[in-house]
């Protein structure tokens, strides 16, 4: 993952952009900036208007208030065809009675170059995306994995500044699809230009991209780079829909100096950095996240380097390299889920056995 | 449960008989050297053809009709695009209510529709011709040219006209690269389903083509003399192996239009 420069220059900004259907209110207030030569990833649920906002800049979808900036310019005043954006599409948009050169070629129409010039150009954006000699196929004769590529190199030979893409991966299975990622990940690095991608999916998400919009309801709940997201969520919703997450209820009971007092079910006192708790305010209830990794069941005799806390074995779930338990810390009503990397010499734990847990103050969040 | 295979069998095949030998009857007797028609069968002879051949009036009704399929087709054809591709693209309001209207002469009876014409179009002070006929023709036409175009719009995925224009296209450079080849095998089928039902068209033609007869108004009328029936079998011989030319192009279109943009057969009219 690069991690972006500060200096790289905005191409897109959103200001305070709201869009209404009717009653429903799909933006509610969406204000950020996507820098250029980003990786940026839109992603939520279904209905979160993730999908809205990418065709805001496409241009298919008008705003109702506020405005969407593309390289300075307010969008508005350009119409959908001639913005410098090229979008694929989720069902990629593939026109059926074209050879795959005839689609690839299509965006170069209205192109002063000779036919020459035009029939290189499509030679190299199929051998960019990995198409060379396809140009003669029948466009409706291709396998999902090949439409994604004419749909990319279609979009890619305009040369536009920023490149859309609507749940590209969605339609593939599984193995094609951790494929392409990889493919899309050498492919943005290669033409330098802005990805924005829309997905529903966190793990292609956080593997994918610099930087990550979480949408819920038409709001960006937190926007970040893949690590903060996963390690400091904002809020229970972002830390549930990122990755698994454990929650305990707590509360607040100092705070002073950048330094929070928090008594959690199960796990005691502990003191823990501001920054590991937006928003926290003291004697009000709260919850404790951490994820399952953060923890470690304890060998006998093995000390803990920080906390330690007793437990018991509920449920486990083996799956090759890692076992999956859910542990029952004493004091707590539910289980958490702790994952451990099978090593060997180290058994996998029957259920019921009583066991320790490591865990550590500084892996902990806190939510309101 | 063999039994019951068995009576389904039996009525599927009555149900056919009923439905098809009295077509299979036509070429039988027009090849039938006797003018009375029954069996025994008298012997092979195109003579029927001959005289059809040479029946002037007879040529200038199929003229006639084929004047009026042409024309009516190509409007309820043209009609139909627009309505096809407002109804499947646009919301607009009202919109339930005006294509329930549209559609409505499919299953209005023709004799109404005939009648309340003849007596609208001879009120505003129209002369009785075939331009009278292709209007009626037009109106009865056009819902059966708009449930096909229909099926043919609503195959085709939205994106790919937003595609075409995220790539520089215009709205109808969009339409003229993209939409229409992908609609043209629904717009011939609509054409062909529409220039056969105007062809045999009867009641509206009888009602409103003044003295200039079409091809069904002219055979009926020939019914009253014994000795032309031979000659309509002939006639009949020739128009059945026709319809079913045109019948077949027309599905033939239309699951080729399905097939080009990869959807699925939703059922047709055949």
């Amino acid at each position: 993952m690069i991690t972006p420069a500060p200096t790289r220059p905005t191409m897109i900004e959103f200001r305070d952009v709201n869009k209404y259907y009717g009653e429903y209110h799909a933006l509610r207030g969406i204000s950020a900036t996507i820098r250029a030569g980003e990786f940026f990833s839109l992603l939520g649920p279904s209905g979160c208007g993730k999908t809205t906002l990418l065709r805001t800049i496409a241009g298919f979808e008008d705003i109702s208030s506020g405005a969407v900036l593309i390289d300075g310019r307010d969008a508005t005043e350009i119409p959908a065809n001639k913005r410098p954006t090229n979008m694929v599409f989720q069902s990629y948009a593939i026109f059926p009675h074209m050879s795959v050169a005839q689609n690839v070629a299509f965006g170069l129409r209205r192109d002063p170059g000779s036919k020459a010039e035009k029939a290189a150009r499509v030679e190299e954006a199929l051998a960019m995306v990995g198409l060379k000699g396809y140009g003669d196929r029948a466009a409706h004769a291709l396998s999902g994995g090949q439409r994604q590529r004419v749909a990319l190199a279609r979009a890619l030979i305009l040369k536009p500044k920023v490149l859309l893409l609507d749940e590209p991966l969605s339609a593939l299975d599984k193995k094609m699809r951790e494929h392409m990622q990889v493919e899309l990940i050498k492919l943005q690095r290669q033409v330098g230009i802005t990805f924005i991608l829309v997905t529903h999916d966190q793990e292609e998400a956080l593997v994918m991209s610099d930087r990550i919009a979480v949408m819920f309801e038409g709001r960006i709940a937190q926007l970040a780079d893949p690590e903060t997201l996963y390690r400091r969520p904002a809020t229970k919703d972002v830390a549930n829909f990122i990755g698994v997450m454990n929650f305990l209820p707590a509360e607040v009971v100092t705070e002073a100096a950048g330094r929070i007092a928090v008594d959690v079910q199960g796990l005691g006192r502990t003191e823990i950095a501001a920054d590991q708790a937006p928003g926290a305010v003291t004697g009000e209830p709260a919850t404790v996240g951490f994820r399952p990794e953060t923890l470690t069941i304890l060998y006998d005799g093995q000390a803990a380097p920080e906390r330690e806390t007793p437990g018991s074995v509920e449920e486990v779930v083996y799956y090759g390299d890692m076992t999956y338990y859910d542990v029952r810390l004493d004091g707590v009503d539910k289980p958490v889920r702790i994952s451990m990397r099978n090593t060997p010499g180290r058994p996998v734990l029957d259920i019921g056995t009583r066991t320790r847990v490591a865990w550590s103050p500084t892996a902990l969040v806190l939510f309101r | 449960m063999k039994s019951n295979g068995f009576g389904l069998k039996t009525y599927a095949i009555l149900y056919l008989v009923f439905l098809y030998a009295p077509i299979v009857l036509l070429p039988l007797f027009a090849f039938n050297d006797a003018t009375i028609i029954s069996f025994p069968l008298r012997g092979f002879t195109t003579k029927w053809f001959e005289a059809m051949a040479a029946d002037t009036t007879l040529r200038t009704a199929l003229t006639n009709s084929l004047i009026v399929a042409v024309t009516s087709a190509v409007a309820a054809t043209v009609l139909g695009i627009f309505a096809a591709r407002a109804s499947t693209r646009y919301d607009f309001r009202g919109k339930g209510p005006i294509m329930g209207l549209i559609m409505l002469p499919l299953v209005l009876p023709d004799i109404l529709i005939s009648l309340s014409l003849l007596m609208v179009l001879l009120g505003v002070g129209f002369t009785l011709n075939l331009g009278t006929v292709i209007m009626g023709h037009t109106l009865v036409c056009t819902p059966f040219a708009i449930a096909i175009l229909t099926a043919s719009f609503n195959s085709l995925d939205r994106s790919l006209e937003e595609a075409a224009y995220d790539l520089g296209e215009g709205k109808w450079s969009t339409f003229r690269l993209v939409i229409l080849p992908l609609v043209t095998p629904g717009i011939v089928s609509a054409l062909l389903i529409s220039f056969t039902i105007s062809l045999d068209e009867f009641i509206i033609a009888f009602f409103l083509a003044g003295n200039q007869v079409t091809l069904p108004v002219y055979i009926y009328s020939m019914l009253r003399f014994p000795k032309n029936i031979p000659v309509i079998m002939a006639l009949g011989t020739l128009l059945v192996a026709f319809s079913i030319i045109l019948l077949t192009l027309a599905e033939y279109y239309r699951r080729r239009g399905i097939a080009k943009t990869g959807g699925k057969d939703t059922g047709g009219f055949l």
